[in-house]
């Protein structure tokens, strides 16, 4: 009764892709926590699981999910599998810093084109990231 | 005569030195030095006529070397003994079983011949492809005649198993299964497995190592990942000089598209922008490359209508 629930992951992998397959699973569950749509907690799923979800080596799923437990987005609970970690300073500033302006230059390369105003953009920017506020306790 | 006893050297279930085999006026194998670890599916990829199914053939003892050696489980490959070669596994290219056996008949007949046959192992393979017992291999689809192969060869729990382009011809969905097994095998049991394919979206998704042959020779062994890291695609602006670029060192394809000229470049680094620049281009990009993309540059590098000579390599 107490074996916690496991959460499918909603992970789709490419062939063809530059990045090997162990990458992609590392970027996509990466994405997931950040989005919210992996809770602090849940269970992934196990090894031979996503590995038969993906039709892929079990191994490259056992290195992506090493490499994640390193960095400390999971947990591992000996006998139970992994969680998701509670969040911390997960990365270095200046691999957050990359990252941010990686993130900057494709959203502004796919917004240019639609013709909005700076500050219309900006007001939509500050609602969405209001969506993704932590709701204060009480 | 003294023979020596088979000792396996290191954690290698497959270990050949200059490996050659000559027919009439026909390399197959040419002085093919490889090592291959326990553990793991290593996929070899090259060219029809590469030297893929010579070196299975050599391995397996169906086919004497005529230079150089090749041991298997730590025994020279011409001296097999039975006791070994029940703990090597093999899968044809045709998944031909004989036509007029039912499925039953033919599993009491390969029972009998493995003392480490495992019902429960047998059972978990076929069991994904949906065969019955009774039904006789000639009413067999091509992917169902591929599982009743791939459960007899698990079935008997070897520690080195060897298929020959065992997906060929087969359907997504028997494709799908039958890999599964076969990569739940190699992490379950810790079966090595080494198989061949031309599909590198598969190769992809399964092989933990990449054996690249060509005319016979080796050109690469390793991670997937780490031959795409040798790889860069090089794209600068203006029509470059085939004959210029094909002097540069690391160069495998070179295409012009659109005014533009893209090279793949093998181990060459940052530095490569130097030499584009020296011949002239202006604006120069660079990216990483999959694999389906890396082999193909490399073994596209000397077919007949290709400007690149072959670059001189060294297998990593």
């Amino acid at each position: 009764m107490n074996q916690p629930r496991r959460s499918p992951l909603l992970l789709q992998i490419a062939t063809g892709d530059p990045r090997p397959i162990n990458r992609q699973i590392v970027d996509g569950v990466k994405r997931l926590i950040a989005s919210g749509d992996l809770a602090v907690g849940a269970g992934l799923p196990s090894v031979r699981g996503l590995a038969a979800q993906l039709a892929v080596n079990p191994n490259t799923v056992a290195k992506a999910y090493t490499e994640l437990t390193t960095e400390g987005w999971l947990d591992a609970r000996a006998g139970l599998g992994l969680f998701v970690a509670t969040p911390r300073q997960r990365l270095s500033d200046a691999e957050r810093e990359r990252r941010l302006n990686d993130a900057l230059v494709r959203f502004v390369g796919d917004i240019i084109a639609l013709d909005y105003p700076a500050d219309v953009l900006l007001d939509r920017v500050a609602a969405e990231l209001a969506l993704c506020a932590p709701k204060q306790p009480g | 005569m003294n023979l020596p006893l088979p000792v396996a050297t290191g954690d290698f279930v497959i270990e050949t030195d200059a490996l050659t085999l000559r027919f009439r006026n026909k390399l197959a194998l040419d002085r093919l030095t490889l090592n291959v670890a326990r553990g793991g599916i290593h996929a070899v990829v090259g060219a029809n006529g590469a030297g893929k199914s010579s070196l299975f053939r050599v391995l397996l003892g169906f086919q004497a070397a005529t230079g150089g050696t090749a041991r298997v489980l730590g025994c020279d490959s011409e001296r097999l003994t039975p006791a070994l070669r029940s703990r090597i596994g093999f899968v044809n290219e045709e998944h031909a079983l004989p036509p007029w056996m039912r499925v039953d008949e033919l599993t009491a007949l390969q029972r009998r011949q493995y003392g480490a046959w495992s019902e429960e192992r047998y059972d978990a393979v076929l069991r994904n492809f949906h065969v019955l017992p009774a039904q006789r291999i000639a009413e067999l689809s091509r992917g169902e005649r591929a599982g009743v192969n791939l459960a007899l060869a698990l079935a008997q729990g070897p520690e080195l198993l060897i298929l020959d382009e065992p997906t060929l011809g087969l359907d997504v969905v028997a494709k799908r299964v039958f890999l599964t097994a076969l990569m739940d095998s190699s992490y379950a049991d810790g079966t090595t497995i080494l198989y061949c394919s031309h599909q590198m979206d598969e190769i992809e998704r399964v092989a933990d190592q990449l054996i690249l042959l060509e005319r016979g020779q080796l050109l690469h062994a390793g991670a997937p990942d780490d031959f795409c890291a040798r790889m860069c695609l090089w794209i600068a602006d203006g029509e470059l000089r085939t004959g210029d670029l094909a002097n540069l060192p690391g160069v495998l394809q070179i295409e012009h598209l659109d005014g533009f000229t893209h090279v793949v470049v093998v181990d060459q680094g940052e530095q490569f922008e130097v030499r584009l620049r020296a011949l002239g281009a202006h604006t120069i990009e660079h990216m990483s490359i999959g694999l389906d993309r890396a082999v193909n540059a490399m073994l596209a590098r000397n077919h007949a209508g290709s400007a690149v000579p072959p670059p001189v390599l060294q297998p990593a």
